[in-house]
């Protein structure tokens, strides 16, 4: 799929405005933006403490050891690097309903993708169904951009989802912590939470995106339906009406609500998207409302 | 009880048609669909249990029912189910009124179309008040006035405005297109005719093809009437500013009449004759009269009868235009009796030192003379020199034998001499675009030559051979001053003749390039059949025939006065109806047929409708929850 199908000029240069939010603490090296609780050099103090031998002897309270005459140190909040990493589901549920949630999801990657790439985050792609598929490290600038489209472009939809053992897999392959934003639709057989607890647990910021058409939510059907999952194939068949069908919205809005209380609940964020909203509107409006990009002046 | 817009077939039909669309809109309403979701999980929430039935089963009958009953009832109203006896609603009824020329003819001071008026006014009033009608006025063709209206008012305004025509009536187009409209409306009544039973001679004493319930208001009244026919004006071949003149006068009425016929030129009486008209017979006159100038000749019925319109014609007569010839010869005695053997040509000698390029004339004739400038004129050049001759010189010859003629050519047209002895003759040798008229075996010795002005070139002198004393010679003249100036010898003729359909028999050479070209200088329709040529002039006016032949002014101002008399057969109705006669309106039952419809639809979607049946449904789950929310209230759990 072409570059320019998917974001535009004026689009690329509106995102670059942009820059990913974390809220948790990670350690890792200084250079980022996001404030963490870990101390280290930096420019906003943040505590004393009894100097150790070993300590570097520019950060001691001079002022302190006149007064008090003991060698207290001075402890600076550090603004690390934290690792960014994408999980963009691309099992067989998310090519149903128009317009497709796999092309929109790739879109809404390359466009998270252009937002690190431009701050100089470190993002890892990480397309996955029943398992993580190959991956790709983007980083360095806006000019690498090229290589996140073409491998997005390279991707093909296909597979069940399995959240459990993708979770598995993945915190076995990225043992460090840091921000893990999911795009999905998030419709597995088995339940999903209980993988997105274990990462939440294992101490990644969750940013949950949930993708879905209108007839995932609102079925636009009536009467005697065969159903067939686009995943596994199985044949359901009932007979469908308004009544039914707002049962099942209520069904889906519940599973919805799930998954927004299990990332609010683990510090981290959820958004909804219908494939018919606009992507710049999701971007630029839920996306930084709900707080996970936010405007930069620079 | 009967429908009215539709037959009972056309109702079962539509009806059984409906039913079958209804039925498989149900059927298919109900039919399963495959769709291909991304999950089961919320589904499985909302899963009802599939009716085990068959769906090609009708499952709701009266659903169904309901909805059938509906469409046979809008049916019902759109074919205006009705009520009472058919015959027993308002008609559409058609008024033809003759408006032919025969009824401006006045009897006791009064025009028959006045007369006309009159009865088609008492026989409206005579008519039930929702009746409808329409006008139609007929002559040679039926032009409706009004549509089927029940307006009497506005019948009334098109009957006043009902004017004679010039032309005369055709009764079986009048009736034939009155029996059309009479059929494409819902409820046929009557075909009125009021006229004076005046119709072409092709109708005469033939009964046209009748409709049904026709009734004949007859204008009563047999006016006497004589009236020029046909006036025939033709140039005479021996002298051309003599015109023969032949007029037809017709008798139309019952008695024989005596009427003098005057026909004066520029004001000035040129001819009279006495004639004594039978009853119903025509008679010719001819004249002839000397006008070389253009003027108005004016051709007169004197006395007094029932129409004038057709007693007075006038016709414009063209001027005599002579071919005129210059002739540039030292020998004008040589070349004087070939020229004036012909009144239509004028010929002027000079010599050659007089000559001028511009000079006024049809032709050029330069005797053994090249002239310092071309002429601006057609040129015949007779032996020219070598020196400025318009044609090269392939070799001269002292004697030569004239071989062959190019007869399709216009100059050589009819020309058969041979082994004609040629002394001291030039060949001349082509240009491209020339035609040999005339050749030796060593070549052409009459060359033409057509592009710009024309020019015939001759390699010898005609007057200084043997064909000086062949016919050869005036023919092969009098074919290039044809080919040269046409116009001057095309045949005139001038007619004045009645407006109407106009039959012209053309002769073979005529029938190629017709054209009829009207007074205001358009082109008019026309129609040309085995040299027949037919047109149709529904107003006075003049129309010219031009042809290959010459040209035919034709001035159809004279009215179409039809000499046939229609006698209406004894089935018909005659006069005018008894009494007015007032009918009662079946019964309309549309208006309800459609509420009932509608109510019918109403309850299939009350009572069987998706909406009806959610809201029922949604009612129960409302109260279902309702009584666990108060359970759980109450400390228990969900049962």
């Amino acid at each position: 799929m072409p570059e320019q199908n998917w974001l535009n000029q004026r689009f690329l240069e509106r995102l670059e405005r942009l820059a990913l939010r974390w809220r948790k603490s990670f350690p890792g090296l200084i250079g980022g933006r996001n404030p963490s609780r870990f101390g280290g050099p930096g420019m906003e103090f943040l505590d004393h403490r009894h100097f150790h031998h070993g300590d570097d002897l520019r950060a001691v309270n001079w002022r302190a050891y006149l007064r008090f005459e003991k060698l207290f140190l001075k402890i600076f909040r550090i603004e690390p690097h934290a690792p960014v990493r994408l999980l963009l589901d691309v099992s067989a549920s998310m090519q149903v309903g128009k317009p497709s949630k796999f092309d929109y999801a790739r879109q809404l990657a390359a466009a998270l993708s252009y937002v690190a790439l431009v701050r100089l985050d470190a993002m890892v792609l990480v397309p996955f169904a029943d398992g993580l598929g190959s991956v790709l490290r983007c980083v360095g600038g806006r000019h690498r951009f090229a290589p996140v489209v073409e491998f997005l472009s390279e991707l093909r939809p296909g597979g069940r989802t399995d959240f459990l053992e993708t979770a598995r897999q993945f915190v076995g392959r990225f043992p460090d912590r840091g921000m893990l934003i999911v795009i999905s639709d998030f419709l597995d057989d088995a339940d999903p939470i209980k993988a997105l607890q274990y990462l939440a647990d294992f101490g990644h910021e969750l940013v949950l995106l949930q993708l879905w058409s209108e007839q995932d939510r609102v079925p636009p059907w009536e009467g005697r339906l065969d159903l067939v999952d686009a995943e596994s194939g199985a044949v359901l068949e009932l007979d469908f009406d308004s009544v039914a069908r707002d049962e099942y919205t209520r069904a889906f809005d519940a599973y919805c609500d799930a998954l927004r209380r299990v990332a609010l609940a683990n510090g981290g964020r959820y958004l909804g998207l219908p494939t018919s909203l606009d992507l710049e509107e999701a971007v630029f409006g839920l996306l930084t409302t709900a707080g996970a990009v936010q405007a930069c002046s620079s | 009880m009967f429908f009215l817009n539709l037959s009972l077939a056309q109702f079962l039909g539509l009806l059984g048609a409906g039913s079958a669309l209804v039925v498989a809109l149900y059927l298919l309403d109900r039919s399963r669909r495959r769709e291909v979701v991304s999950t089961l999980q919320f589904w499985i929430a909302a899963r009802r249990a599939p009716e085990t039935r068959r769906r090609r089963r009708i499952q709701q009958w009266p659903s169904l029912v309901l909805q059938l009953l509906s469409l046979a009832l809008l049916l019902a109203a759109l074919g205006d189910l009705r009520v009472g006896q058919r015959g027993a609603q308002y008609r559409d009824h058609v008024l033809v009124l003759d408006t032919s020329a025969w009824m401006a003819a006045r009897v006791n001071g009064h025009a028959l179309i006045e007369q006309a008026r009159e009865l088609a006014r008492a026989w409206l009033r005579r008519l039930p008040a929702g009746d409808r009608v329409m006008l139609v006025r007929a002559d040679a063709l039926a032009t409706p006035a009004t549509p089927f209206t029940t307006d009497r008012a506005l019948l009334d305004q098109a009957i006043a405005r009902s004017e004679p025509s010039a032309t005369a009536l055709r009764l079986d187009r009048a009736l034939a297109f009155a029996d059309h409209a009479r059929r494409g409306s819902g409820s046929a009544g009557e075909i009125v005719l009021i006229g004076a039973g005046r119709i072409v001679p092709e109708g005469a004493g033939e009964t046209p093809p009748l409709p049904g319930a026709l009734r004949f208001l007859e204008v009563r009244g047999d006016p006497e009437n004589c009236g020029l026919r046909d006036i025939v004006l033709q140039r005479t071949r021996e002298d051309p500013s003599v015109w023969q003149v032949l007029v037809k006068v017709r008798n139309y009425g019952q008695r024989e009449q005596v009427r003098r016929l005057a026909l004066a030129f520029g004001g000035a009486p040129v001819g009279s004759a006495l004639l004594r008209l039978p009853p119903d017979s025509e008679q010719e006159a001819s004249f002839s009269i000397r006008a070389r100038a253009a003027g108005w000749l004016e051709v007169r019925l004197l006395g007094r009868d029932a129409l004038s319109q057709d007693d007075e014609a006038v016709l414009e007569l063209p001027a005599v235009r002579p071919a005129r010839v210059l002739v540039y010869t030292r020998q004008p005695e040589l070349f004087r009796p070939l020229f004036s053997a012909s009144p239509w040509v004028r010929a002027e000698f000079r010599s050659p030192e007089a000559y001028q390029a511009g000079a006024p004339g049809d032709v050029v004739v330069l005797d053994r003379f090249c002239p310092p400038a071309l002429p601006q004129a057609h040129s015949i050049w007779l032996d020219p020199p070598l020196e400025g001759a318009p044609v090269a010189v392939r070799q001269s010859l002292a004697q030569a034998s004239l071989a062959r003629w190019r007869t399709d050519h216009p100059v050589a047209a009819g020309l058969r001499t041979r082994d004609l002895m040629l002394t001291r003759v030039r060949v001349l040798a082509p240009a491209p675009g020339d035609v040999p008229v005339a050749e030796v075996e060593a070549g052409p010795v009459i060359l033409a030559r057509a592009a710009g002005t024309k020019m015939l070139v001759f390699g010898f002198h005609p007057l200084a051979t043997a064909m000086r004393y062949e016919v050869t010679l005036p023919l092969l003249i009098a074919n290039a001053l044809r080919w040269m100036v046409p116009e001057a010898f095309a045949r005139q003729e001038v007619r004045a003749l009645s407006a109407g359909t106009l039959t012209l028999e053309l002769g073979e050479e005529e029938a190629q390039g017709v054209r009829v070209v009207g007074d205001d200088g358009r082109t008019a329709p026309f129609t040309l059949e085995q040299n027949k040529l037919e047109l149709f002039v529904s107003t006075p006016r003049q129309v010219r025939v031009l042809t290959s032949a010459g040209e035919r002014v034709l001035s159809l101002t004279l009215p179409e006065v039809a000499a046939g008399r229609w006698k209406p057969p004894a089935g018909i109705r005659r006069g005018l109806p008894s009494g007015r006669v007032e009918r009662r309106a079946s019964l309309a039952l549309w208006p309800w047929l459609a509420l009932a419809s509608g109510v019918c639809l109403w309850l299939e979607a009350l009572l069987y409708g998706r909406l009806v049946r959610a809201s029922a449904v949604q009612r129960k789950r409302f109260a279902w929850h309702l009584l666990v929310a108060r359970w759980r209230q109450a400390g228990g759990t969900r049962p």
